[in-house]
């Protein structure tokens, strides 16, 4: 009885046993990893086998996560000297890889033309350069969003505001449709984000410094008013509370209020509506607009790279990789796989390609940054590799948090947040 | 209600009892006590199932229900399918073949080292036992990026073995946890196996072993889910897909930033306790049974 | 008490157990090769980081002494919030755990018909584990009109936002872990089943009554299982992690930021090892200090049916 249990379990044990993988072949291997869901596995999953059908003497190892797993993997990865060959880098993150000397510059490959940029427009580029040189090449072109819910403005009896619609606006607006409808206006609007570009509308600034090493804006006046609207809002449910924010958590895109129809607006990344208009059904109709500006103040948009492909500096076949990249970006073929998943493709020639057969999500999020790219303001830097370190403990819990459950006044936080920020930056 | 008459009726026969004293009242008491706070448990598990069963739109929108207005069976197979190609059938074997040799292992190597550590004196025991202890007390997130690059020296990397290799030592958490089982069990039957002639190995399979029983099974019950859904170290060295675990997989299929199949993502977290539950029911009966036959009879 | 007599007979008889060295070492032999071969070098490694500022991504740090030390204890304001969440969150749920436990064992400790099935069902919160699902079942369940407030609402309570409130969000990572008592629950009824019955049965002869038998044979039979319950559900609530990471990443206001939790983001998400390496050597030391007092105590109340044993 006993043996028999032995061999069963032995047995099992053997046909369990993963087929081990031997690939000997002539072929060079080119690591790749990337974060993302689902549908970005399976597309760029789908686009790597067409380019080994095309390339057969190369051979595309990939590995993929969800986004926190990509960061713990990468930087352990990196720790032991095993980074892929090409790996998906993000804009907040960029510039403290490059810091390190974890990153290839691009340069030599776009100047000699196996990265081709011809049909790449500068301001598209030019979110993956770090102090001059090129490190990641831009996956898809992404810029601010405010989404406005057009069945829902039409049973309040409100509107649609212009393209140029003000702060002063959106609140009345918010407002309006709390009244109206008995929903939020908008969810929260405290994103790390909206504070970096905040500075961009009334003057000209950026949350950091050119250099990096210390805040970009001298008045913290814009900044307590813009939070002060804030309290307001919360205060009346133009926007939802940041208590109930906490409470539903990060649960991603399809979780937002608008989606379930408690709001009637929604703050997000342009290529982020494909989700929202999918969770929410194809009989809804929203349309996009750029985030208000100040009275009389600028746009305070700005095209942002969605994501990179990077080559590492511990890659093993970094031409190959080069090589895979420019594909990847120029490819009509590879494109038609992707979709447009990552963002507006950043070819001219990709972007129109694609015009034809798009869903109206994604002709919306093409017109949208067609829209942006005629007004947009001038390209930031990357983030300073202090970033993370400044938003994850300065910004959202010692500003943000404090402040939007009461327990600070906005001036106090603004004053903390400039010396705490300052000597982080100062520190890096 | 049934109880009460039931009791006033015995009244006639017998001296009076209190009615909560009668066994048909007690078992009811019991059963509606348990099963109500069993249901209670139950229900966000309940929740769970039921949402894997809803559509794409209603996940959100109507998510209170356990129900699903409409149900929709499609989010198993959109979960199934995995990634590319590769599907949940690879996950699942990956899974299936790490938590059974995992837990053969640990279960096995834990109850051959608690034995030494309760039953055999030697030079040392006090101070590894405590280090053996330390070692549970550091958190595994400082202790990754060293252990990487000892299996990168090693040449291990993208294999199973830095995440079955290490338990050939056995887990301290059983160890500790037989240790506390052997010491129940009083040595006068060492002692007479010992004037038999048995040796210490002996006594460890005829002896300790059988009467381990329950803290085994306990031991495999635990160690089997605990390797199931481990994922921080199985993220750090499988890098090929074909390699990636069920718990891995389940990470994979969400992006804050991105567009997520949440109703996939549910199907596959529910099927995923399916293998845990099936070890667990299966087991659990030994847990009773398996004492009767050991059981010490004075 | 029969069990008494039964330890002073077997004092006697302990120098039947002589020392071996050999016999001892061959046995815990496997546990200190993979201790050598993988363990040892990672602990030892983190300690030394734990005096530098070494970051991953340079993959480099120089030797800064107890910096380290001074910049938790002295300038971080956050980690002092971890460490009042983490204690808050273990001084209610490791009690609570093991009372629910314990309780629940003794409840399903029975022959009745229908308890393999309801054991199946206490259990099962136990598994659901660290899926993503499971933190949107359990912010669906604290939500504002979740399954906990519609509950409330019948009672005429209406309950507040559990998980938005600075207040109450750790209290849901509490009861949380009070839910899942499922491991040590099966522990306990190992350890129930581990008691001779024969014990029971002389303490029925001599008339006493169920509640005089849990306190006489069950609680001092079990207490070995107890302590180690004790002891594996302190160390595990110090290193609580799972629930803050999926379920309410720290928020609000740091209330629910677990101390591992913090070390994780500080080691991987900022990439700062050092100062990561360091925290989670104060940690291991509380726990330490904390888990040598329960030992130390443990003559007093832990009985064993054999002397031996390595503490």
């Amino acid at each position: 009885m006993k043996h028999r249990k032995l061999v069963f379990i032995l047995a099992l044990i053997a046909l369990l046993l993963p087929t081990l993988l031997v690939a000997a072949q002539d072929q060079t291997e080119v690591r790749i990893s990337w974060w993302g869901s689902q549908n970005r596995h399976d597309r760029t999953i789908a686009a790597i086998h067409l380019y080994e059908e095309l390339n057969p003497d190369i051979d595309i190892v990939y590995e993929f996560q969800g986004w926190g797993d990509h960061w713990t993997k990468l930087s352990t990865q990196a720790a032991g000297g095993e980074l892929p060959d090409i790996m998906q880098h993000d804009y907040a993150r960029i510039e403290e890889w490059v810091a390190n000397g974890l990153l290839m510059p691009l340069d030599g490959y776009i100047e000699s033309g196996i990265i081709d940029t011809t049909h790449i427009a500068d301001s598209s580029l030019a979110g993956g350069m770090v102090d001059g040189q090129m490190y990641g090449i831009n996956l898809g072109n992404n810029s601010e969003v405010f989404t406005l819910d057009t069945d829902a403005f039409a049973a309040a009896g409100i509107e649609l505001p212009a393209l140029d619609w003000t702060w002063t606006q959106f609140e009345a607006i918010a407002n309006q449709i709390q009244a109206a409808l008995g929903i939020h206006g908008i969810g929260v609007l405290t994103s790390d984000q909206l504070w970096k570009s905040q500075y961009m509308g009334c003057c000209d600034q950026w949350a950091y410094a050119a250099d990096g090493m210390s805040l970009g804006y001298e008045d913290d006046q814009p900044l307590i008013d813009y939070y002060n609207m804030l309290l307001s809002l919360q205060e009346s449910g133009g926007m939802q509370s940041y208590e109930d924010s906490v409470a539903r958590g990060d649960q991603g895109v399809e979780a937002q209020l608008i989606v379930s129809q408690e709001a009637a607006m929604a703050y997000h990344w342009s290529n982020q509506i494909v989700a929202v208009w999918n969770a929410a059904g194809a009989d809804r109709s929203f349309v996009m607009y750029p985030i208000p500006r100040p009275e009389g103040g600028q746009s305070q948009n700005y095209i942002k790279p969605s994501m990179f492909f990077s080559v590492t500096s511990q890659a093993e076949n970094p031409d190959e990789a080069a090589a895979f990249i420019d594909w990847f970006v120029n490819s009509v073929e590879a494109n038609e796989i992707l979709e447009a998943e990552r963002g507006v493709p950043v070819s001219s020639v990709v972007r129109e390609s694609l015009l034809p057969n798009l869903g109206p999500a994604q002709a919306e999020m093409f017109n949208y940054l067609g829209l942006i790219e005629m007004d947009n303001s001038p390209i930031r830097p990357a983030d300073p590799a202090a970033h993370a370190d400044v938003v994850s403990n300065i910004f959202v819990p010692e500003f943000v948090e404090p402040v939007m459950y009461g327990m600070i006044t906005p001036e106090e936080a603004a004053t903390y947040l400039r010396e705490e920020a300052n000597r982080i930056l100062a520190a890096q | 209600m049934a109880a009460v008459d039931f009791s006033t009726r015995k009244q006639v026969t017998r001296p009076p009892t209190p009615w909560y004293r009668h066994p048909l009242a007690r078992s009811i008491l019991y059963h509606g006590l348990v099963a109500t706070a069993a249901l209670i448990m139950l229900y966000p598990i309940l929740w769970l199932v039921g949402s894997s069963f809803k559509p794409p739109d209603e996940i959100w929108t109507n998510q209170t229900a356990i129900l699903p207005i409409e149900p929709y069976p499609q989010n198993y197979p959109n979960g199934w399918a995995g990634f590319g190609g590769i599907s949940f059938a690879t996950f699942y074997r990956n899974s299936l073949f790490y938590a059974t040799l995992g837990t053969i292992l640990s279960v096995s190597a834990s109850a051959v080292v608690a034995y030494g550590f309760a039953r055999v004196r030697f030079r040392g025991r006090r101070l590894w036992f405590a280090i053996m202890l330390l070692t549970l007390m550091l958190p595994t997130q400082v202790q990754i990026i060293p252990q990487y690059i000892v299996f990168k020296q090693l040449g291990w990397l993208n294999t199973f073995y830095p995440l079955l290799l290490p338990r050939i030592g056995g887990s301290a958490f059983f160890i500790f946890m037989i240790i506390q089982f052997i010491r129940s069990i009083p040595v006068d039957l060492d002692e007479a196996a010992m004037i038999d002639g048995a040796s210490k190995v002996g006594i460890f399979l005829r002896v300790i072993l059988p009467q381990l029983t329950p803290a085994i099974i306990t031991a495999a019950i635990f160690s089997f889910y605990w390797t199931w859904d481990e994922f921080l170290v199985p993220l750090i060295y499988l890098n090929s897909p074909e390699l990636y675990l069920v718990s891995l997989a389940l990470r994979t299929f969400s992006d804050p930033s991105g567009q997520t199949d949440w109703g996939a993502i549910f199907a596959m977290s529910a099927l995923s306790l399916l293998p845990v539950f099936v070890i667990f029911i299966t087991f659990q009966r030994y847990l009773v049974e398996g004492i009767s036959t050991t059981g010490l009879k004075g | 008490m029969a069990a008494a007599t039964l330890t002073k007979a077997k004092r006697r008889k302990r120098s039947s157990f002589g020392q071996d060295n050999l016999v001892g070492y061959l046995f815990i032999g496997p546990w200190l090769a993979a201790f050598f071969l993988f363990t040892l070098i990672p602990i030892l490694v983190s300690l030394a980081l734990s005096f530098t500022d070494y970051n991953v991504l340079s993959n480099s740090g120089d030797f800064i002494g107890l910096d380290n030390f001074q910049r938790m204890f002295f300038e971080d304001r956050r980690y002092a919030r971890s460490v009042n969440a983490t204690l808050k969150y273990v001084v209610f749920a490791v009690p609570l755990r093991l009372v629910f436990a314990l309780g629940v064992a003794m409840l399903l400790n029975t022959w009745r018909r229908g308890v393999g099935v309801y054991r199946a069902a206490f259990y099962a919160p136990s598994i659901v584990g660290g899926s993503i699902a499971v933190a949107v079942m359990w912010r669906e369940i604290f939500g504002n009109d979740g399954l906990v407030n519609f509950t409330l609402n019948l009672l005429g309570i209406e309950g507040p936002n559990w998980l938005g409130r600075p207040e109450t969000a750790i209290w849901t990572l509490i009861i949380l872990a009070a839910w899942q008592f499922g491991s040590p629950m099966l522990i306990f009824l190992a350890g129930l089943k581990n008691i001779p019955k024969h014990l029971y049965e002389s303490a029925e002869i001599d008339g006493a009554n169920a509640f005089q038998r849990f306190l006489r044979i069950t609680l001092p039979m079990l207490t070995p299982i107890i302590f180690f319950n004790l002891i594996m559900q302190l160390i595990s609530g110090f290193m609580v992690f799972t629930q803050a990471f999926i379920v309410t990443q720290g928020k609000p206001l740091d209330t629910t930021l677990f101390y591992a939790l913090y070390v994780y983001r500080r080691a991987f998400e900022l990439n700062e090892m050092g100062y990561a390496s360091a925290m989670a050597w104060v940690m291991l030391m509380v726990i330490a200090l904390l888990t040598a007092l329960v030992f130390r105590s443990s003559s007093y109340w832990v009985h064993y049916e054999s002397d031996e044993g390595p503490a």
